[in-house]
């Protein structure tokens, strides 16, 4: 039963995206020094208008575009482990599908806002402004899918009972921690300078850097246990 | 295995109560802390949209981050109201659609708002036309999304009436219908900008939301029930020991 | 009969239905308050609103709702005796005063509407049409219960009275609101 092959060329698309989705996180202009929500409408416009962003805001957004998606087949490939899980219940793979399904979409999302600013930047600086704004409150804030996997995914290890379990404790704890550190985000909105607001330390820095450390970290532990799989099931056929 | 391990109905208690603690906390957060339920009225020109905006600053901006924060929690609650149709004997076709359905549902039934609301809150200062706007995009995507509810609750509603496993009574299937039918209701709430019909109005929010809190209360004892008669079989679900 | 020990029940049909009924029956009765309620305020626009109803057209219908309830109940007694040709008859019939309803109905708007008498042209006339239109979407449920009847009548190995009762207790159910929504909104000026 070669089950678990197909899931190596999934698991081999994360290295993939993650390439690609840094690409884009630096050729993005508000990005690498992260754009404030203080500046002003005009300030705002100008940015779009500049032909040193332009093009680089809108080939990084349609990178995104693309790509956005690309970590559900992940997510997918996890609710599987989950299901090997000494559970009595589907409940926490259902919960991760459900993530799947809410956590992309809500960053595409803020795609569409990106790229709608970008495309007519000649626009009302009012209308660039509130365009800019949803797509910044958007990404930054809306952390509630990204938390709820990383804890349901904590519960579903500690609660997998075996001789062998799945995922070793640390990587439950792991999980945990960067729940945590995907809280300050939440508060995007609520601030407009200092480390809460969308280009603070906490909101932007500690919040990215956290879902990428996660994607790595879990790409590998993923990675290991799919090699288990099979040859537990080698051994076994 | 013969015997279902001691704790082994602890996951489905885990999903219950998260359905239970997250409802009293949407109520707290839309009722209480935001105070955008119930809604105010669609017919508010722009600078009274700005005031009810300044009216709620701090409410919305730091009701919505906990929303932000809490709002995922409604993957486990659609697992497990999943969880409920593959105790049926009904194909899993019900349960993954309703997950993935609703699942979805939690953008328009939540999200949406709060991104709407918190973009409206943060810049006291925008053009009152813009609030306006967003005022709309706040209430007309959080009411006037109908068809992931509709056709959701449609799904469970035929689950329930063709389980010959008794996961529920039939009349819950029916209260499906009536709150697949609340989202009938609600469609005129994209042309009215006042009286009943409106997304404040007497029959578009009113009524809907009486069907709507009975049919909630209804299925977190229903899945109550349902968790306590559990026997991890796949034959008719065992009556509770009176 | 069938084998079956005769099981002696309160209502007939399921009782999950009449507890729908039930419900349904409150959610009627909160929006013919809130009509009511706005009818007081404005009785003069509500009345002068009301004209543009055909009250002979409404008469009509109502005889046709009436009608398939009275071949429904034929139904189920033809079902009762074992007559299940007869029953299965019956129920054909029903669908078909029904949709004699639909028809009348759907001509009664598609006229209105030309007449400029839309849902969005006042308050009496949206509430007309909600009325009339969550009706008619009941209308429709209810030749998906008729079809399940069928179902039920046609074949030996199924064939559960009480199916076919908690059928036709949910058509009977939208032949009475039927006669409520008429009697609110064509006859009561």
């Amino acid at each position: 039963m070669k089950r678990a092959d197909g899931e190596l060329l999934l698991l081999w698309t994360l290295p993939l995206l993650g390439v690609i989705w840094i690409s884009a996180f630096l050729l993005f202009p508000g990005f690498v020094q992260p754009m404030s929500p203080t500046l002003s409408a005009e300030q705002v416009a100008a940015f779009y208008r500049d032909p040193e962003n332009l093009p680089r805001i809108r080939y990084s957004m349609i990178l995104f575009n693309w790509f956005g998606v690309g970590l559900i087949p992940i997510l997918a490939l996890i609710a599987l482990q989950i299901r090997r899980m000494a559970h009595r219940t589907p409940i926490f793979s259902y919960a991760i599908v459900a993530c799947a399904a809410g956590g992309p979409t809500i960053f595409l999302m803020a795609d569409l806002f990106w790229l709608l600013a970008a495309f007519r930047p000649e626009r009302d600086p009012q209308l660039t402004l509130l365009l800019n704004d949803l797509a910044w409150v958007t990404f930054s804030s809306q952390v509630g899918f990204l938390i709820a996997q990383n804890v349901i995914l904590a519960l579903a290890i500690h609660l997998d009972r075996q001789q062998r379990p799945v995922f070793r404790p640390w990587v439950a704890h792991f999980n945990l921690v960067v729940a945590a550190l995907l809280i300050p985000a939440a508060f995007a909105g609520a601030a407009m300078t200092g480390p809460f607001a969308w280009d603070g330390v906490l909101t932007f820095w500690v919040r990215n850097v956290a879902i990428g450390l996660w994607i790595a970290v879990m790409g590998v532990v993923l990675g290991r246990a799919i090699q288990r799989q099979r040859s537990e099931q080698q051994a076994a056929a | 295995m013969s015997a279902a391990p001691p704790d082994s109905k602890r996951e489905l208690w885990i999903g219950w109560w998260t359905l239970v603690v997250f409802y009293n906390l949407y109520g707290l957060l839309f009722f209480v802390i935001t105070r955008t339920q119930p809604p105010p009225e669609p017919s508010l020109d722009p600078s009274e949209v700005v005031q009810w905006f300044h009216d709620r600053h701090y409410g919305l901006l730091y009701g919505y981050a906990i929303v932000s924060i809490v709002g995922g929690a409604t993957a486990i609650m659609n697992a497990t109201l999943a969880y409920s149709m593959r105790r049926m004997s009904v194909s899993r076709a019900f349960a993954y659609s309703y997950l993935v359905i609703y699942a979805l549902a939690t953008l328009p039934g939540m999200l949406i708002m709060g991104v709407a609301c918190t973009v409206g809150a943060m810049r006291p200062d925008r053009d009152p036309a813009l609030m306006s706007w967003i005022y709309d995009f706040a209430f007309l995507s959080f009411e006037g999304t109908m068809g992931v509810f509709l056709i959701g609750s449609l799904v469970w509603m035929v689950a329930v009436l063709l389980d010959e496993n008794g996961v529920f009574p039939k009349w819950f299937g029916y209260l499906n219908l009536c709150n697949a039918l609340t989202e009938v209701v609600v469609a005129p709430a994209w042309i009215f900008k006042s009286g009943p019909f409106a997304w404040n109005g007497a029959i578009a929010w009113w009524i809907n939301m009486g069907v709507f809190v009975t049919y909630t209360v209804v299925f977190l004892t229903l899945l109550r029930r349902m968790i306590l008669r559990e026997d991890f079989g796949t034959g008719p679900l065992p009556e509770l020991a009176p | 009969m069938n084998g079956r020990p005769e099981v002696v029940r309160f209502v007939p049909g399921q009782p999950d239905m009449w507890a729908f009924v039930l419900f349904e029956g409150f959610v009627f009765t909160a929006y013919f308050g809130v009509y009511v309620f706005s009818r007081a305020r404005s009785p003069d626009l509500f009345l002068e609103s009301q004209a543009h109803l055909d009250l002979r057209i409404g008469f009509f219908n109502t005889l046709a709702l009436l009608a398939s309830s009275w071949s429904v109940a034929r139904c189920v007694q033809a079902a009762r005796e074992g007559s299940y040709r007869a029953a299965t008859t019956n129920a054909f019939l029903t669908m078909l005063f029904g949709f004699v309803f639909l028809v009348s109905k759907l001509r009664e708007w598609v006229v209105e509407i030309e007449q400029g008498f839309t849902f969005t042209a006042d308050e009496f006339s949206s509430f007309y049409y909600f009325l009339t239109g969550i009706h008619f979407l009941h209308l429709l449920i209810g030749f998906v219960a008729l079809a399940v009847a069928v179902y039920q009548l046609r074949s030996p190995a199924r064939r559960s009275q009480e199916i076919v009762e908690t059928c036709a207790t949910y058509w009977h159910t939208i032949d009475f609101l039927w006669v409520l929504i008429f009697a609110l909104l064509y006859v009561m000026r």
